[in-house]
């Protein structure tokens, strides 16, 4: 069975394939609850709602704010590669993303604008309690999620399905596949084609593992030529070594996190930080070349 | 290639634990089922149908939409699309695609290497790319809401 719904500003279709002893009913029941996970992540973490979690708690400066851990464990993975990386990729980068136009809930219409941020605030300005499970801001900022909290939204939502052999979740181009596909091979997914929607550019073969996309054909400023969604918080502008860089990795989350932050970095750079935790992607350069890292699934054969 | 750090792999999977250790998915989670149904489970598709709903959903203060589900029509590049919108109380609480495909045959793939073409036996229906958005829908969106305008 198949279903598909809006969340986060993205289609995000769910297929369990069911055998013998499962009934369609049973499935369904499961489905909703998968996409349960995707609307409780995206009313924690949205930047596009108000009413949200994380934008709620962007309004209470200098004090620690209880969040939950919808909004707690992103956040905190962004924070860990933000660190890592020295802030070369930095979820305090929201103020920018709002001033670039990208502060319109899909849905709604209505556009965000938070004047009393500081577009210049850091991810040492943001800080998390464990112990407490709270947030503390040192300045006004707005927080951006949006390199985590679809991945684990996918991750929530394969936890959900785990007692199906084989299902895939496809969050707009993010997916998390398990198992086998319905002719019992590993799920074969396409990599878009940058510039011919309607084709793929090549074709990966995965089970039980996540693979994400970030790319900067898709969410292209209308109004600054070269600049889209993906914004470096070093120097304010979109890198565009690249046109998109994929990750395969067995967490959505991981994935996700990573296929941004390599992204900014370049193919080159990017590969070794790949490289040096041992997952493994792919690139498009901006002149349309594939660079593979980390032996992906295609061609694999080699390294057995 | 090196081995995979645990480092990162362990962060992720203590963070799906921590929702359900938690006890948010679950507890949260039967209290939204309950809420979902007791929405007035309508597809509204004629005139009739929906000046039934607005009398007999007609509360003492009066909201911008009618509380149900709305369909609605629209036109992307492939093809026709309808959606099932979910409202209460003036929120969208849910987008429902009713009707759509994102499909890739055999002849749209350019640029494989030999061996996976050899092995494209099925048709590639998933595909990663940068996530796209929601724009081809806003339309079918739009149409669904305005049949649920409280008038």
């Amino acid at each position: 069975m198949k279903k598909a719904k809006l969340f986060m500003d993205t289609v995000v279709e769910i297929q369990v394939v069911i055998n013998g002893t499962a009934s369609k009913e049973a499935a369904e029941t499961k489905v909703d609850r998968a996409f349960e996970a995707f609307r409780k992540v995206e009313h924690a973490c949205s930047r596009f709602s108000p009413d949200s979690e994380l934008m709620t708690a962007c309004r209470n400066m200098e004090k620690p704010v209880p969040i939950s851990p919808f909004l707690f464990e992103p956040l905190k993975f962004a924070l860990e590669m933000a660190k890592w990386t020295e802030g070369e990729f930095d979820p305090a980068i929201g103020k920018v993303m709002e001033e670039q136009g990208y502060n319109r809930h899909y849905l709604t219409g209505t556009s965000i604008e938070t004047p009393s941020a500081d577009s210049t605030a850091a991810y040492r300005d943001i800080i998390l309690d464990e112990q407490d499970h709270t947030l503390y801001l040192n300045k006004p900022l707005v927080i951006d999620l949006g390199a985590v909290a679809k991945g684990f939204a996918i991750d929530l939502a394969a936890k959900e399905l785990r007692e199906f052999e084989s299902f895939i979740i496809n969050a707009g181009g993010d997916l998390f596949a398990a198992g086998m596909d319905r002719n019992g091979r590993p799920w074969k997914v396409g990599i878009q084609h940058p510039i011919k929607k309607d084709q793929i550019i090549d074709c990966i073969e995965i089970s039980n593992e996540a693979v994400c996309t970030s790319g900067s054909y898709e969410r292209r400023n209308a109004k600054m030529p070269g600049m889209h969604h993906i914004i470096s918080p070093k120097t304010g502008y979109s890198p565009n070594d690249c046109v998109s860089s994929t990750i395969i990795a067995p967490f959505a989350m991981l994935a996700d996190a990573f296929s941004t932050t390599a992204f900014l970095f370049g193919h080159e750079k990017g590969k070794k930080l790949i490289e040096s935790v041992g997952l493994s992607g792919l690139f498009i350069t901006s002149d349309l070349q594939i660079v593979k890292v980390g032996g992906i699934q295609n061609d694999s054969k080699e390294m057995a | 290639m090196a081995k995979l750090d645990r480092k990162w792999v362990v962060l992720c999977s203590a963070a799906v634990t921590a929702v359900y250790a938690a006890g948010y998915f679950s507890t949260e989670d039967e209290a939204a089922k309950t809420t979902l149904r007791q929405q007035p489970p309508i597809n509204i598709q004629t005139q009739a149908d929906q000046t039934s709903l607005s009398e007999s959903k007609n509360q003492s203060k009066k909201s911008l939409y009618k509380n149900g589900t709305f369909t609605g029509m629209g036109e992307n590049r492939r093809g026709s699309i309808e959606v099932a919108v979910t409202i209460q109380n003036d929120k969208i609480t849910d987008v429902e695609i009713s009707d759509f495909a994102m499909h890739y045959s055999e002849s749209d793939v350019v640029g494989l290497p030999d061996e996976v073409l050899q092995n494209q036996n099925a048709q590639v229906t998933n595909v990663s790319g940068a996530t796209y958005s929601t724009e081809a829908f806003q339309d079918a969106v739009q149409a669904a809401l305005d049949q649920a305008l409280n008038i």
